[in-house]
């Protein structure tokens, strides 16, 4: 269910039963089988607590997972090779108190293997692009929500990453800023990056997601277009769809207990 | 936002330039905070040395030897540089995590052993400051020789490596901002006072002076004080060979955690 067809080349993120079960007992993912091919915009909604921001931890590097295989473009999630491959802007802002933008934006470009003419290069283009130029200058913790949220997504880009991810990327920003990043990242899909996104924003998904995946409990429970989710589970909206899949996929595991 | 052309890079990883990144990162954390991090301890372990040294030395006249005044300077400059090195790195790691930014070097191509030394390297770096700043100070204040150049860089570079670890690994330990100052202040500091800084051990009375023998900070007080002085309270090799021993084994917890992610990743 959870797999497509592969295109040429290995896909862009190959995930083989992945299981993660935290220390206090909790089971974030159970046995997860997830292939998204490179190129694809790739959608993952589900409620809170069902293993989304988990999965990417696991595929970033950010979470010690207890059994299966995360491959990115071939090469284990853990080397290096892959590292180097992704991009990815957490939920909540993480960015260092000590740095300004600028710096902010070099020092990740360092982290990631970039020279420092290429990081500096890369850190004015993205300064630029994300209308940060203003407070290029500025520490984050002196940042309005929408400039940390535009200073995440920049840094994410800034080493040119080939899978980048976005774990509700337009979370608490304005409309016109939400906008804004649609058409950004729009663009970079177009360009062949290979976006997968969380969102909470059924429109959102609707709107930019060419596969959507749905989670719940740690498993997925459907995968497809926005119109193909829509005819299977009879929903006119993907927010019914959501609502369906979740509440059969629940009904599904009471009944097996 | 304007336009943007997506390069399609092939790069490969070059870590060694994540591990200078990260380096730079942490010296630079030390240069931004430089009245926090340099000048106030320089400033007060200065006045140790003059409060201690010159006043209580009309009063005390030989230590082992030594003008009081010099006797005690090896062991307040390590005092400031130890708990330099330890609260640098454990405030640096534990607000990294605790704002969670340090996700931006656990998610990059760093191998862990290059995280560890580059997460280091601030606290070490902020001893040296220290140290030099202290001894340009209390040089020509009190007269302290340097009998044993090589033997004193060994023994600082042991040391800042030894509390260094211990910083990186209580900030990774942490839960809160009292679990670092309570390291420092109710184990590092009266550890170090009673590992001899201001007295010999000779002077002790039994059963104090076997205890003081217990207190792993003794031998790194009298490592650095073998450097300077070229005499200490235990032979110059047990107290090198203790003081490597424990910078291994720091040095080895911290890479534990690195390596294996526990506590740094859920």
């Amino acid at each position: 269910m959870a797999d497509r067809p592969a295109g040429p080349g290995p896909p862009a993120l190959s995930i083989r039963a992945l299981t993660k079960r935290y220390d206090d007992g909790t089971l974030a993912l159970d046995e997860v089988d997830l292939e998204v091919p490179a190129g694809e915009f790739f959608g993952l909604l589900g409620p809170n607590g069902a293993g989304k921001t988990t999965l990417i931890g696991a595929v970033t590097n950010l979470v010690r997972i207890t059994s299966g295989e995360v491959r990115i473009f071939g090469h284990p999630a853990e080397s290096l090779e892959a590292r180097r491959m992704v991009g990815v802007a957490e939920q909540e802002p993480n960015l260092d108190r000590f740095l300004t933008v600028r710096e902010a934006l070099l020092y990740h470009g360092g982290y990631f293997g970039l020279t420092r003419a290429e990081a500096e290069r890369r850190a004015e283009d993205m300064i630029d692009v994300f209308d940060l130029r203003a407070k290029a200058d500025v520490r984050a913790p002196r940042l309005s929500g929408g400039m940390r949220r535009r200073l995440l997504l920049a840094r994410a880009l800034l080493h040119e990453p080939r899978l980048v991810i976005l774990d509700e990327p337009t979370a608490g920003v304005d409309v016109e800023l939400r906008h804004e990043l649609w058409r950004y990242i729009r663009r970079l899909h177009s360009e062949g990056t290979t976006i997968l996104l969380t969102t909470h924003y059924m429109e959102e998904a609707e709107a930019l997601c060419e596969d959507i995946a749905l989670i719940g409990r740690g498993r997925i429970v459907a995968r497809d277009s926005a119109t193909g989710l829509k005819e299977r589970f009879g929903g006119e909206t993907l927010e019914e769809v959501y609502l369906r899949s979740v509440a059969t996929s629940l009904e599904r595991e009471e009944a097996a207990l | 936002m304007t336009g943007y052309v997506q390069h399609r890079a092939m790069a490969r990883p070059h870590p060694w330039r994540g591990l200078l990144w990260l380096s730079a990162r942490e010296t630079l954390r030390v240069l931004k905070l430089w009245t926090q991090t340099t000048l106030a301890p320089v400033v007060s372990s200065a006045l140790f040395i003059l409060v201690f040294g010159l006043s209580l030395a009309s009063r005390i006249s030989q230590v082992e030897g030594f003008p009081y005044r010099q006797f005690i300077v090896p062991g307040l400059i390590a005092m400031a540089m130890a708990q330099a090195a330890y609260s640098n790195n454990s405030s640096s790691i534990f607000q990294a995590r605790s704002d969670r930014y340090i996700h931006d070097v656990l998610s990059a191509p760093i191998r862990p052993w290059q995280m560890n030394l580059g997460l280091t390297v601030g606290g070490v770096f902020r001893a040296l400051l220290i140290g030099v700043g202290l001894l340009a100070v209390a040089a020509p204040l009190t007269g302290v020789p340097v009998q044993h150049p090589l033997a004193l860089i060994l023994a600082v570079l042991l040391m800042v490596a030894l509390f260094g670890a211990l910083g990186v690994i209580v900030g990774i330990y942490a839960e809160t901002f009292d679990h670092h100052t309570f390291v420092n202040n109710i184990v590092i500091l009266p550890l170090t006072f009673l590992g001899g800084v201001f007295y010999s051990v000779s002077i002790l009375p039994s059963p104090w002076r076997e205890v003081t023998h217990a207190n792993p900070l003794f031998y790194i007080v009298n490592a650095v004080r073998y450097g300077f002085l070229g005499s200490s309270d235990v032979s110059a090799a047990l107290a090198f060979a203790i003081t490597a021993a424990i910078t291994g084994a720091l040095v080895g917890w911290a890479q534990y955690l690195f390596t294996t992610g526990h506590k740094l990743k859920p």
